[in-house]
């Protein structure tokens, strides 16, 4: 018999999508605050060539694995996966829309495997990172 | 001589130091409720993981990517790519630690980066999680080093 998040997760689903607003503090509280950072010291940002400071990507994938234990909870914690390239900088200030499709649903043992396309895109509408993300449902 | 002990000698970080096959390891990391709620906060991570005694799938993430810290100066890097297998969920109350190796170097658009395999763990010795990253090295041009991770 089907569990319910089984039943519930088509492919082709999109996810409830998660907004983010990337405050400076938010950074500083994520990566520390540093002397000659990219991601906390503003002038060193701008000396590298960098408009403001960066927000981590490891940021971008704690936010689709929001996404991803919002969906499936343990099933993503053990025995889930996740792969991204960070395309675009986010910087402090920026307001990020973290998205997820459900592309596939496969046996995986006695588990089926849910594999989701997910992207993150500022609000310009540019994508700043994307990859895809795979979670067990018992 | 009692209490003698090697110093870590660091060197400058770029494409012709970095050696494919060098291992880091982590200090060990105590899993305390801080470290979750500051998690919690910087993400906007509304999940009741300290309710549960469980940490966020990528918790440690950072002290994978930092690896190289522990051998390098390094100047400035942006990080490129990053993989996740979660095999077991951290905990609050673990101690945990990172082991990493160089795999890959190589230059594209002439640009150097560098490609690390890595295996985070409790003390124990059981893997909880395991990846890979490639993080690119941004070399010092004249002037002192720098923090990016």
């Amino acid at each position: 018999m089907a569990t319910r998040v089984e039943a519930e997760t088509t492919v082709g689903q999109a996810l409830p999508s998660l907004v983010k607003d990337v405050s400076q503090r938010r950074i500083d509280a994520y990566s520390g605050v540093r002397p000659r950072s990219i991601h906390s010291d503003e002038a060193w940002a701008r000396q590298k060539g960098f408009r403001d400071c960066l927000a981590q990507g490891m940021m971008s994938t704690a936010y689709a694995s929001q996404l991803m234990v919002k969906l499936l909870g343990p099933g993503f914690a053990r025995g889930g996966t996740m792969s991204m390239a960070f395309i675009k900088p986010v910087y402090a200030g920026d307001r990020l829309t973290v998205h997820g499709v459900i592309k596939d649903k496969r046996r995986d043992g006695s588990a089926t495997r849910v594999v989701v396309e997910v992207w993150v895109e500022n609000q310009h509408g540019e994508k700043t990172a994307i990859g895809h993300a795979t979670g067990l449902v018992h | 001589m009692a209490g003698s002990r090697t110093l870590t000698e660091f060197r400058k970080l770029t494409l012709d130091s970095l050696q494919v096959g060098e291992e880091f390891v982590s200090d060990d990391h105590l899993v305390i409720p801080e470290d979750i709620e500051t998690h919690r906060f910087a993400v906007e991570d509304d999940h009741p993981w300290l309710a549960e005694g469980t940490a966020p799938p990528t918790l440690m993430a950072n002290q994978a990517l930092h690896l190289r810290h522990s051998k390098y100066i390094v100047h400035a890097g942006l990080h490129a790519r990053m993989e996740f297998n979660f095999l077991e969920p951290i905990r609050l109350g673990m101690r945990v630690r990172t082991k990493g190796k160089v795999i890959d170097k190589y230059e594209r658009r002439g640009k150097p980066y560098m490609v690390t395999e890595y295996v985070t763990e409790d003390d124990t010795g059981r893997v909880l999680v395991r990846g890979q990253f490639t993080q690119m090295i941004i070399p010092e041009p004249e002037a002192p080093h720098g923090d990016a991770r």
